[in-house]
């Protein structure tokens, strides 16, 4: 079968700018004193990371800060070109939920944020017309459409961009710790929502720190560290490698 | 391009977005747009047509149609230093095609542009006895050729203020500097052939000239002057965009 994510030797490096610098006057007296020359170092984020995704398959990305994962989805969304290697998609529609609320602006309402926000991924007016009075009705925010988004509890704007994330429909979704806001019956909505998603066939990596979430929602999970794929496997072993990892550290 | 046709719906929101909200619980909404170029225009047609004496005919008309072009031009680039970077709480995590930042920017600046001269020029009909000639027609591919030149150094001075945020600094001079480099205030044929040399360097000024010629003088661009509008055009489309192209993959992790 035919893979919906192939990760194929991905490195990614970083300059890590110390007394950094982007103005013109401190390029320019660096090259004369030291003391405001910029420094850089080279940091490998990831180092020749290869794992293919199945569609419909749920795989967990674990691993302690810094360790890589956030990067790794961000280079599987797009976001980030890799330095070397490549990630090939299948071609299907990638939602990614990196952060709930996108692009929201505090002065918009509603009703203009769900337009604004859902424009932001490629849909046209039409289709946004299509999945509006879902988005509504899942959010449970029917009464406050017409209301700027900055009068909004934190917990109705985290509602009202989860309402939306949902109801873009991708085929594969790729997730980072979005869940972690909210309260529990929110983040309990959301997981039922995931496995909701999973379970109609649809392709999902997640990365989470909650090894609970991972176990409920992934077949295998991948746990990086220092940027290098140390286990890539069943959930469950991969939770106790982690924990390992974690031991050990 | 086929990528941003599918993202019309985002360049749209992006302009009205703005629009809305420049102009959300004001009284006078998008009036206050005209207030600058009005008192500009009144202001130096007081201190040239009238202190100084330029000998400009209908000078305020003539004033008005430099004014608001460049002021199209000066706003959009003086706007693009923040195209890319005040949205970097987006580009960082979203996959989007990024050439709709700078977009939005011209476009959401053509619309003022737009506006201004729907309710100027009556004005300068009733007030001025301006009446329209042929070669208005002449107007709207002056019009395009200035807005892509306008969206190329908007790719430029977009790009380079990620890399390096003193653009943002260096733009404001530039366009103080080039203003009065270029014939918006003053007749080219009124100063010395060194000095117009000199104003030739700058390329507003070729676009400014035209739309003179156009509404003001009513004559039709000749040939070359077409010609160098194209080309200048052509050239700043490509070398911004090119720069922009080449550097938009490293702006997630600049921003």
């Amino acid at each position: 079968m035919a893979t919906a994510i192939e990760v194929k030797n991905v490195a990614k490096s970083f300059i890590i700018r110390h007394n950094r610098n982007n103005s013109l006057k401190s390029n320019i007296v660096g090259v004369f004193h030291k003391r405001f020359r910029e420094e850089k170092e080279i940091l490998w984020a990831l180092k020749e990371v290869s794992f293919d995704v199945l569609p419909g398959e749920a795989v967990g990305l674990i691993g302690r800060n810094g360790s890589g994962k956030s990067t790794l989805l961000k280079i599987i969304a797009g976001i980030y070109p890799p330095t070397s290697g490549r990630v090939n998609l299948s071609n299907a529609r990638v939602g990614t939920m990196i952060e709930l609320g996108v692009g929201f602006h505090p002065e918009l309402t509603g009703e203009e944020n769900i337009y604004l926000g859902a424009s932001i991924y490629g849909l046209s007016r039409k289709e946004i017309e299509k999945i509006y009075p879902r988005i509504v009705a899942f959010s449970e925010l029917d009464g406050f459409m017409d209301t700027a988004v900055k009068n909004y509890s934190s917990g109705m704007q985290a509602r009202l961009g989860f309402a939306l994330a949902v109801n873009l429909a991708p085929d594969i979704l790729l997730v980072d710790e979005v869940l972690a806001v909210g309260d529990e019956a929110f983040q309990r909505k959301c997981m039922a929502w995931m496995e909701q998603f999973r379970s109609a066939g649809k392709t999902i990596v997640f990365v989470s720190h909650n090894p609970e979430d991972v176990r409920r929602i992934c077949d295998r999970a991948c746990v990086l560290d220092l940027g290098s794929v140390v286990f890539l496997g069943k959930t469950d072993e991969a939770i106790d490698r982690y924990h390992a990892l974690l031991g050990a550290a | 391009m086929k990528s941003l046709f599918r993202y019309r719906e985002l360049i749209y929101n992006l302009v009205f977005k703005d629009l809305k909200l420049k102009y959300r619980d004001s009284t006078f909404g998008f009036l206050w747009s005209l207030a600058n170029p009005l008192l500009v225009i009144s202001v130096y047609s007081f201190v040239f047509g009238h202190l100084i004496r330029i000998g400009v005919e209908r000078f305020p008309y003539f004033l008005m149609i430099g004014i608001l072009a460049w002021n199209f031009f000066a706003q959009s680039v003086t706007m693009s230093t923040g195209s890319i970077l005040d949205n970097g709480s987006l580009i960082r995590k979203v996959a989007l095609p990024m050439e709709v930042f700078p977009l939005a920017t011209v476009l959401f600046n053509l619309v003022q542009y737009f506006l201004a001269l729907v309710v100027l020029f009556p004005m300068a009909f009733i007030f001025f006895g301006v009446l329209p000639s042929w070669s208005w027609l002449s107007f709207l591919p002056i019009l395009v050729l200035h807005v892509l030149f306008t969206l190329g150094a908007c790719f430029v001075v977009s790009t380079a203020t990620v890399f390096y945020r003193d653009v943002r600094h260096f733009t404001e001079i530039l366009l103080m500097l080039t203003f009065w480099l270029t014939p918006i205030v003053y007749d080219i044929r009124s100063i010395t052939p060194s000095l117009q040399s000199v104003i030739y360097l700058n390329p507003m000024s070729f676009f400014i000239l035209g739309y003179q010629n156009a509404l003001y003088h009513n004559i039709f661009p000749s040939f070359p002057e077409v010609t160098v509008l194209a080309g200048l055009t052509a050239l700043m489309l490509a070398l911004g965009y090119a720069l922009f192209v080449r550097l938009k993959t490293r702006f997630a992790e600049e921003v």
